[in-house]
Parts: C-alpha cells; sequence; structure tokens
C-alpha cells in the first residue's frame, strides 16, 4: 500500500468515522445519565436531517423568490441553529412520552419503546415526506483539492472540523460547567443526586436536547455529503452508531467518539485490503473480538452490580 | 372451588360479572366450544355470510372487512357474533356440567392423557379454522412459529435477563441448515443435483432434519455463549447484534447457498399437524427447562450472578446451556419457517426481524410461557388484521406497545408459572 | 347429574342442526362462485408500500392506477363481448418475504383475484411466485431478475429483462463505445439484482478481454452511503470504465462521491437507472454518462409518450423504470385476459385460460419495448443504451436485441 492510497484512505475513514463518533455521543450521553438505549436516536438524527432539508429549502426559496435575500452561508447558519433548536425539542419531546414514565422500568421495555418510537418518527416522515428520496440542496459547492495525490474536498474538511469542534465544545461543557458538573453527578449516582437539589427530569431533558441538537448538525453534515435522503436512513447509522457508543465503553463521551472514528477506519480500511465483500463479515468480527478481550468497551469502567438489565 | 376467588378482590364491575358467569366452565369446555364454532363456520358460514350480505366469510373475525369496506361492518359484526362468540359461549355454558364430568375423569388420568386430549381438541379447532381458507392457514403456522421463535428469546432476555440480538442470526443458521437438509437429500436441485433419497418419509424425516438443524444453531450459540461469561449487559447486547450481522454477511458471501439470491425450492413439508405437533413439543421442554432447578439457576444468573456463583451455581455452566438451548429451539423454528415459505434469503434475517421479536417478547411479557404465547399470538395477529391500513399500520401498532411498555414495563403477564394442573382442572 | 343430561342433549341438538345445516351449506357453496363474478374482473397487487422500499410500490401503485382509471372512464375492459369494471387490490407486502407470501395467499383466496401483478423485488417475487403457482393464479412480478421466481412455474411470468442479457449488453457496449479494455464494477453486495448483474458484467467483459480483465470488482452493502473506500481501490486499479448497476437513488452518490475523488473517465448503468428522478437527484454530475434500459424517454414517441406524459400530468414526475414494468404488466394481463374469448365465471377455470393466454402473447407492444415470452415466462426484448446528453435528457443511442 503506497503512501498516498493509505493517506487518501485516512481521509475518507475521518470524514465517515465524524459521523459515527457524533451520533454515538448522543447515545453515550444519554446512556451514562439514564442508563438506557436510546434506540430512536438513529431516526431522530433522520428526522434532524429532513428539518434541516425543509428549511434550507425553503430558505433557499425565499431568496431565490426575493423576498428575503440571503447569501448562502447566512442561509447555513441559520439552518443549523434553527434545526438543533427543533431536534432538541424533538429530543425533549420523546424523553417525556417515551422514556420518563418508563424511569423505574427495567432498561429493556424503555429500549423496546426507543424501538417503537423511531418507527412512529419514520412512518411519520414517510407519509409527511412521500416514498420519494429528496436531494438536500447545495449551499457550498464542492470544490476538491488534490494535495501530494490525496484527492480532499472542502466539504470533507468542513465535517471534520466541525465534528471536532463539537465534541471539544462538549467536553468543556461537561467537565467546567455547573450543567454539566450536575451531569457528571447523576452519571455517577442517579439515586442520591437528586436529593442535593438537582431535578432529574431538567438534566433528562437537557441531555437529550444536546444529545438531539448534536443529531441535528450530524444530519446537516450528513445532507451535504450525502445528499440522498430517505425515511429509512437512520436505522443501519443508528445501531452502527450505537455498536460505536458500547464499545467506546459505557457512558464515556471520550471513548464514543474514538470508538466512532475507529469503526469509521475499520470500514473503511477492511473494504479497501480485504474484498469488499467480506466487509460486514470482518469489521463485526473485530469488533466482537475487541468485547471479549476488553468485556468492558475501550474505556468503560468494571461491571457493576448496579448497572444490571 | 371457584376461580374466580384470586380476582374477586378487585371487582370490575360487567367484567366481573362475565367472569363469574363463566367460572364453572372448564378449558375443555371452551375448546369443545371452539370446535363447535369451527364447524358451524365450516357447514354454514358461507350462506350466513351472504344472507348478511357479504360476499364470503369474513376470515380474520371481521377485521380486513371493517378496515376496507365500512358498508358491510354490522354484516360482519353479526357474522362474528353469530359464528364465533355465540356458538363458543352457549356450548361452554350449557355444556360445562357435562365437559367437567369429563374433565373429572380426565384429571384422574395421568397428566400426559389429558394434556393429549385437551391438545387434540385444540388442533381440530385450529385444523377446521384454517381449513375454510388458505390465507388462515399461513397466518396461523406462522403465528405457531412466532410462538416458539419468541418462547426461545425469553429464556435470554427474560430468564437469564441478559440482552441478546442475536436470534435473527439462530433462525438464519437453523433456515439455512434445515433447508439444506431438505433440498440437498430430498429434492431435485440445480444447486445440488438430483434428490438422493425420496420424500416418502417426509413425516420421519423432517423432525430429524429439524433436530440437526437445532444442534447447528446451538453450535453457532457458542460463539456468543463463551464471551458472556466475562462480557455481560450491554456489550453482550453488541457480540450478539455483530453475530447476527456476521451470520448475514457469511450467507450472503457463501454462493453455494445461493448467497443474496437466497434458496428456493424446499419441499412443503410444514403441514398445519408438523408445525403444531413440533411447537407443541418445543413449548412443553421449555416451560419444562424453565420451571426445573436449571430456570431457577437462570433466574439466580440474572439477578445477581456473583451471588448465585456462591451459592454453587455453575454459572458458566448456566450460561451455556441457556444460550444453546435457545438457539436450539429458534433455529427448529427457523427450520420451520423457511419451509413455510419454501425460501430463505439473507436479509429476512436483519434488524427488521429483531425488532420484531424484541416486540413479541416485551410486549408479552418477560420470564414468562404464557406471556411470550400472549406477545407472539397478539402481534402476528394485529400484524396480520391491520395490513389493509398500509401505512398507518406503522403507528398504530409502535403506539400499541408503546402504551403496553408504559403501563405495564415487564410485559401484558410476566412472571407467570405456566400451571398445567391449573388450568386443565375440573371448574365444578 | 340431571343437569349434565340436560347439557348433553343440548349439545346433541346443536351437533345435528350444525349436521343439517352443512348440508344445506355445501348446496350453496356449489352455486357461489357464479354469484361472485358479477362483471368485475379483480387484478390484486402485493406491492411494498411500506419497508425498504416504500418509493417502489408507490410507483406500481401510480402507474396500475392510470391504467384504472382510463379502463373504467372507457365503460371497462371488453372480454367476449361482455364489459368488465376493473379492480385493482392493493396489499401491502412491507418489503418482507413472509409478508409477501401472506398477502399473495389474502389476495388469491380471500378476495379471490384473477391474476397478480407483484411483488416486486425478487425476495418477494420469489416466495409469492411459489404460491400464485401453487394456486394456478397467473402472476407477472414487472420488475424481478431472479431466475428462480419464473422457474418450473408455468403460472408466473415477469416483465422484465434478465441479468443474462443486460450483462453482455453492456459489455459490448464499453468494448465498442470506449474502446475499454479494463473495467471496473461496483455494485451491492446484498441485493440480488444489483449482484447477479454485475457477475454477467464480470463474465462477459472477461470473454471479450480475457481473465483479469475486470480489474476492480468492489461492492457494498444496502443503504451504504459511503463509497470512498471502494472508488479509492477502483482509481487506483485504473481501469477504462466503471460499471455500476444500482438503483438511481443511489446512482448519485457514487457518481458524485467518484467525481470527488478524481474519477474522469465513463461510468456505464443499467436499467436501474432508468428513472426521471435520477436527474433531480444527480443534477449535472450524471450527465455524459449512459446506461442501458428499456426505452429512451428523450423522444420517445407514440403509445411511450403518452404514457410519459400521462404519468407527468397526474403525479408531477417522469415514471421510472418500476412504473413503465408496471405499465406494460398490467396491459399484457388486460391483454391475455381479453385474449381468453370470454370469462366463464369459474375462478380456475378463468386462471387456467389467462395462463394459457398469457403464455401465447407474441410481440406485444409494450411501452418498454415488443415483448414475447419464452416457456419459463420471462420475456425477450430489446434493450437501448441511452446517454445522458447536456440537457440531462435520456436521448436514444443505440438498440440491442437479442
Amino acid at each position: 500500500m503506497n503512501l498516498t492510497f493509505f493517506f487518501q484512505n485516512v481521509v475518507n475513514a475521518l470524514q465517515w468515522g465524524s459521523f459515527y463518533a457524533l451520533i454515538a455521543l448522543g447515545y453515550s450521553m444519554v446512556y451514562s445519565i439514564l442508563m438506557l438505549f436510546n434506540f430512536a436516536h438513529g431516526d431522530i438524527f433522520m428526522v434532524g436531517t429532513y428539518i434541516g432539508f425543509v428549511l434550507t429549502t425553503g430558505l433557499v426559496a425565499l431568496s431565490a423568490a426575493g423576498i428575503v435575500v440571503l447569501p448562502n452561508w447566512l442561509i447555513l447558519v441559520l439552518t443549523i441553529v434553527l434545526a438543533m433548536l427543533f431536534t432538541s425539542c424533538l429530543g425533549m419531546l420523546v424523553e417525556r412520552i417515551g422514556y420518563r414514565p418508563l424511569r423505574g422500568a427495567p432498561r429493556a421495555s424503555a429500549a423496546i419503546t426507543g424501538l417503537m418510537i423511531g418507527i412512529i418518527l419514520q412512518t411519520t416522515v414517510l407519509s409527511i415526506m412521500g416514498a420519494q428520496r429528496v436531494l438536500y440542496p447545495s449551499l457550498i459547492p464542492t470544490t476538491a483539492y488534490t494535495v501530494g495525490g490525496v484527492s480532499v474536498t472542502n466539504i470533507k474538511i468542513m465535517i471534520v472540523f466541525v465534528s471536532i469542534a463539537l465534541m471539544i465544545a462538549l467536553h468543556q461543557f461537561v467537565q467546567h460547567s455547573k450543567w454539566g458538573m450536575a451531569m457528571r453527578a447523576m452519571a455517577y449516582d442517579y439515586a442520591v443526586v437528586p436529593l442535593m437539589g438537582i431535578s432529574i427530569n431538567a438534566i433528562a431533558a437537557l441531555t437529550f436536547a444536546i444529545g438531539s441538537a448534536l443529531a441535528a448538525v450530524a444530519g446537516i453534515m450528513y445532507g451535504m455529503a450525502y445528499p440522498i435522503l430517505d425515511p429509512s436512513m437512520g436505522i443501519l447509522f443508528g445501531w452502527k452508531s450505537f455498536v460505536a457508543a458500547i464499545l467506546g465503553g459505557r457512558g464515556s463521551i471520550m471513548g464514543a467518539c474514538i470508538a466512532g472514528f475507529l469503526i469509521g477506519f475499520i470500514e473503511i480500511f477492511v473494504a479497501t485490503i480485504f474484498p469488499s465483500t467480506l466487509r460486514d463479515l470482518i469489521a463485526y468480527s473485530i469488533i466482537l473480538f475487541i468485547l471479549v478481550f476488553r468485556p468492558h468497551g475501550l474505556f468503560g469502567e468494571p461491571y457493576s452490580a448496579r448497572l444490571r438489565l | 372451588m371457584h376461580q374466580t376467588t384470586s380476582t374477586a378482590s378487585h371487582p370490575r364491575g360487567s367484567l366481573e360479572l362475565v367472569r363469574r358467569f363463566f367460572a364453572n366452565v372448564p378449558l375443555l369446555a371452551w375448546f369443545c366450544g371452539a370446535l363447535v364454532a369451527v364447524i358451524l363456520e365450516r357447514a354454514v358460514g358461507l350462506s350466513m355470510a351472504q344472507s348478511l350480505g357479504m360476499p364470503r366469510i369474513p376470515v380474520l373475525f371481521g377485521f380486513l372487512v371493517f378496515l376496507k369496506q365500512p358498508a358491510l361492518i354490522p354484516g360482519a359484526l353479526g357474522y362474528v357474533l353469530l359464528m364465533n362468540i355465540l356458538p363458543i359461549c352457549i356450548t361452554a355454558k350449557i355444556g360445562a356440567p357435562v365437559f367437567n364430568l369429563v374433565s373429572r375423569i380426565l384429571y384422574k388420568m395421568p397428566l400426559v392423557v389429558t394434556a393429549l386430549v385437551h391438545l387434540a381438541v385444540l388442533y381440530a379447532v385450529f385444523h377446521f379454522w384454517a381449513d375454510v381458507n388458505a390465507y388462515r392457514m399461513i397466518m396461523l403456522k406462522m403465528m405457531l412459529i412466532s410462538i416458539l421463535l419468541t418462547l426461545s428469546l425469553n429464556v435470554i432476555n427474560g430468564y437469564m435477563g441478559e440482552f441478546s440480538c442475536s436470534h435473527p442470526g439462530f433462525m438464519a443458521l437453523g433456515a439455512y441448515a434445515a433447508s439444506l437438509f431438505t433440498v440437498g437429500l430430498f429434492v431435485n436441485d440445480q444447486l445440488f443435483g438430483p434428490a438422493m433419497m425420496t420424500s416418502d418419509y417426509a413425516v420421519v424425516f423432517f423432525p430429524l432434519g429439524l433436530f440437526f438443524t437445532g444442534l447447528v444453531s446451538a453450535l453457532g450459540a457458542l460463539v456468543i455463549a463463551i464471551p458472556s461469561f466475562k462480557t455481560r449487559g450491554d456489550y453482550l447486547a453488541i457480540i450478539s447484534l455483530a453475530f447476527t450481522f456476521i451470520i448475514k454477511s457469511v450467507l450472503e458471501n457463501l454462493e453455494f447457498l445461493g448467497g443474496p439470491r437466497g434458496l428456493s425450492g424446499q419441499p412443503d413439508w410444514s403441514s398445519l399437524p408438523m408445525v403444531f405437533i413440533i411447537v407443541v413439543f418445543g413449548v412443553w421442554v421449555i416451560n419444562n427447562f424453565v420451571t426445573s432447578t436449571m430456570g431457577k439457576a437462570l433466574n439466580a444468573v440474572r439477578d445477581d450472578e456473583i451471588a448465585a456463583e456462591a451459592m454453587t451455581v455453575d454459572t458458566r455452566k448456566t450460561k451455556i446451556i441457556a444460550f444453546m438451548f435457545a438457539a436450539f429451539w429458534a433455529g427448529v423454528a427457523g427450520g420451520l419457517f423457511a419451509h413455510v415459505l419454501r425460501f430463505v434469503n439473507p436479509s429476512t434475517f436483519g434488524i427488521q426481524k429483531l425488532a420484531e421479536v424484541l416486540a413479541m417478547v416485551y410486549f408479552g411479557g418477560l420470564n414468562s410461557v404464557y406471556g411470550s404465547i400472549v406477545g407472539a399470538v397478539s402481534i402476528s395477529l394485529l400484524g396480520e388484521a391491520l395490513r389493509p391500513l398500509e401505512i398507518l399500520k406503522w403507528i398504530i401498532i409502535p403506539l400499541l406497545l408503546i402504551l403496553v411498555m408504559i403501563f405495564r414495563p415487564r410485559g401484558l403477564i410476566s412472571f407467570k408459572e405456566f400451571n398445567i394442573h391449573n388450568l386443565l382442572k375440573p371448574r365444578g | 347429574m340431571k343437569k349434565s343430561l340436560v347439557g348433553l342433549m343440548s349439545l346433541t341438538v346443536v351437533f345435528l342442526l350444525a349436521m343439517v345445516l352443512s348440508g344445506c351449506g355445501e348446496k350453496e357453496q356449489a352455486d357461489a362462485p357464479k354469484k361472485a363474478v358479477e362483471n368485475v374482473i379483480k387484478i390484486g397487487f402485493p406491492i411494498p408500500l411500506t419497508g425498504d422500499i416504500p418509493d417502489v410500490g408507490e410507483s406500481s401503485k401510480n402507474a396500475a392506477e392510470m391504467i384504472l382509471k382510463q379502463v373504467n372512464e372507457a365503460g371497462g375492459l371488453e372480454v367476449g363481448g361482455v364489459k368488465y369494471k376493473l379492480q385493482f387490490i392493493y396489499d401491502d407486502n412491507e418489503s418482507k418475504a413472509e409478508s409477501a407470501v401472506a398477502a399473495t395467499t389474502k389476495l388469491i383466496t380471500v378476495d379471490e383475484v384473477l391474476a397478480i401483478i407483484g411483488p416486486q423485488a425478487s425476495k418477494q417475487a420469489v416466495p409469492a411466485g411459489g404460491v400464485a403457482d401453487n394456486y394456478k393464479t397467473p402472476m407477472i412480478s414487472p420488475w424481478s431478475t431472479n431466475p428462480n421466481a419464473t422457474l418450473n412455474r408455468p403460472y408466473v411470468f415477469r416483465g422484465c429483462f434478465l441479468d443474462p442479457f443486460q450483462g453482455p449488453v453492456a459489455a459490448n457496449f464499453v468494448t465498442d463505445e470506449f474502446g475499454a479494455t479494463k473495467a471496473a464494477v461496483l455494485y451491492d453486495i446484498a441485493s440480488d439484482y444489483p449482484k447477479g448483474l454485475a457477475e454477467y458484467f464480470k463474465k462477459a467483459f472477461e470473454e471479450l478481454h480475457g481473465p483479469g480483465s475486470v480489474v476492480a470488482f468492489e461492492t457494498f452493502t444496502t443503504k451504504d452511503v459511503d463509497f470512498s473506500a471502494q472508488l479509492t481501490n477502483i482509481i487506483r486499479a485504473n481501469p477504462d470504465v466503471l460499471f455500476v448497476p444500482q438503483y438511481y437513488n443511489e446512482v448519485p452518490l457514487i457518481v458524485k462521491q467518484a467525481g470527488a475523488l478524481g474519477w474522469d473517465k465513463p461510468i456505464m448503468g443499467s436499467d436501474s437507472w432508468g428513472s426521471g428522478d435520477l436527474m433531480g437527484l444527480c443534477g449535472d454530475d450524471c450527465k455524459g454518462h449512459f446506461f442501458s434500459t428499456h426505452y429512451a424517454a428523450a423522444g420517445a414517441t407514440g403509445a411511450t409518450k403518452d404514457f410519459i406524459e400521462g404519468y407527468q400530468a397526474v403525479y408531477g414526475k417522469t415514471p421510472d423504470d418500476v412504473a413503465a414494468l408496471t405499465w406494460d404488466s398490467v396491459n399484457i394481463m388486460l391483454q391475455a385476459i381479453k385474449d381468453t374469448g370470454g370469462l366463464t365465471g369459474n375462478l380456475a377455470n378463468d386462471r387456467e385460460a389467462v395462463k394459457n393466454a398469457l403464455g401465447a402473447v407474441t410481440n406485444f407492444d409494450g411501452i418498454t419495448g415488443e415483448m414475447t415470452f419464452t416457456p419459463d415466462g420471462d420475456p425477450i426484448k430489446c434493450a437501448v443504451v441511452v446517454k445522458i446528453d447536456d440537457e440531462g435528457q435520456f436521448s436514444f443511442y443505440e438498440s440491442v436485441c437479442p
């Protein structure tokens, strides 16, 4: 494998891994605080992408009609901000309806609720948007640069940088803000923290809001990189990110990011080195082996009796 | 004496009245009532339906009619009342004294005899009901198979308390192994050449083949069982999910099994008696398994692994046996499934199937044989009955499940032992 | 004891009543079918309205609804001098094999349809074909390319051409047109249409240029969106042409990503590219590429033009290959029903007659070309290669007949 070829694949894997990492973050945060699988997260990501699509299309149409003329970069920023807002609301709604009543229930039941909410979200989008795929409008024209034989586009660079920036921002928030401290405390001990005057409902809602906002950003970037949307796009993506979240270690935010990138790298490099026919086979065998030899994920704490299904 | 004693503490008005009214009706009477109803339907169903203004017998208790042709609703309701509800209730109530007499005689005999008589009547009900229409037949077979599948998943997810996502994988192993067995040996096929044996003894060979099929799945389960010694909970869920993806990917790559095109041409050996007998046998074995000391060991592992180990439960052995046992029956269910469809392909055994089985287990109830039966029957019936709604169906069924989860987080009927004695005893 | 005697007596009465009534019932059952068919022809559509590919179900339904409206507004279908109203029954197969079997069984035995159109994807068409053949009901799957769907099933037909024909068409075309001696293929391994076609293309191309001339044979899995690893491999192998037998909703992603990675050579596609939506989704990136298909939309004449314009007028978009093939399949079925010369009202006999008429259809002039069925129930028809021109139109390039 020559060097150019190698770096080309590294660049590809960075882009692909960014999406897994961003979605896995959402899983991992809910996970560390409420200790449940939010199986609806993949579909929240899907809805976020569609919200982004509707907003962008609407704003572009408004601009084109000359009602409110906005430059493309402003449309993008507006779309991101509004989509984050709406998707956060959706996330909080899902938490309120689907998870809060189940707080005392076995965690697996909450997982089933999540799965079902996911199906409802898909069906709703399918009935509103119709069965045809839609094209995400491109706001920034794609430009390809070739650096020493490695082909990079401006979109790729943007995706990787925005994802890493978001991860750092999230890390700062969790480590250095009051709310972040409350969240960490909640993750540490779920039963005692409410006694300290911190509302578990507020923290849960906040967690879902942040996770969903990240999913919305991921969705918009996804729309720019892979501009064809369909209502079932969240399923497989969601499950794979879920794999990343667990692989990273329960509730470890850094673990989820690293595992997200790791899965991106595994998928890309397996397809490159081996016959791509065997990609899923080899990629999942690697994941299986990692978990056999590291039963608590990459950065997870050892299993404790409290965290049982 | 009366069954109502347990429920009398919280009466619910008219429902309680109905329950009291039928308190003296033994199970045998209900089964015989159903038998009368289905025989009656077979005899006069069509003319009854036509005189009520419908072109044919409503196949699914009128559901398909309600949703598609609202004009016929009164007719369909009348039909369901006259052909299904009334005959059952009247026979059961009027015949109660006779059936109690028979029940009492049967009750004195060995349990096996009593159970077999009940099952024979049940089979007759299924037979006549499904005989009216081929659609009922296929639905019934699918329903029976999903009972077996759900129950086998409940062994792991309910009794042992792990969250296993590997059932589509086990089922796929079973479906392919059974297809390989029958297509390879008994069918003239382009992939495997001419038949090596005649299919005259299908009744013997098929169960035998299914047994080997189950063993193949059970071997596959070792891939998950061995890591489960150290890896637990969510991490094990991922291992099992990876297993499902791996099996799917292997099958897609195996050219001699048809790859993504799948394997077709299975002989039509999943007849109703075959499916019924194997499923009933499976339920019986699983019920014995979970009520044995092994079942208690499973519960102990679920509730506290370290404490279980301290109480001399061999947790490793328990886990291996539980996984292999559950995979065995999932494989058998897969084999039956392949022969009902007479086609298998890898993409059938993906995430969609997983969601379906999980829904059945958690809807019905954890740690309960009753629950699994209820879950499998209601989800498959709902799936068929709401089919005319098309897209709306996928809002109604999930909503229903969410409601069940909110109000009964462990499922409709959870942690309830399957008490055969109590079920079969005379009621008066 | 007395109580139980009363019970026993009443039971006997019920049983006797059932026996007596069953005698009457059987008599009525015998003449029931005659009453049931009152100048209505029912055709069933087990199509995927939900699940993985709801767009396929929607296109099928759209095309069928157009025909239904046309025929019924003209007073119905005339068969042997009698006018029959058409009734189309759509049932959702959820894009699952088991649901396709259940839905097809329901259509045949509960709704008592005369014939079946669908299911579309092979994973549903193969098992559903088994059901249709079992109940001796004629069925046409417009879109399934798996040979097993029709193999040894006299009652099952298909509307599209098979991979062994289309693969070589593409291989010959790239050889003649681009002088290609090295080719690459990118396809979805988990889906059987792309896989079959990719393999036949490889076989045909290697027969022309020797083993190893397909320098990259890369795969992905359904629902994948990132093809960068495969495309990087392909670009490194430096082929003259890339063959992508994928659906129109995946093509734009592949073409765009290939462009971003520096691919500037031609890309060849298959009939699954042929949707009006392709250009809407792909934009300028797809211009200049070629694909083999059933008809060229640009400059279409006659029935094809009417169909495209009619479809656009009703649904506001250009029809895709599913819609066109469904349109033809329904029309062939209606033609076969007419050819029977008259329906008896006895469902079993009528189904048999329709099957025989279908087998006898020769040179049916459909919008996707002239069709004649082989004894296996597969159509013999011509393929055309179209070029996506600078206006984004699918313009005719050449025609290849078997």
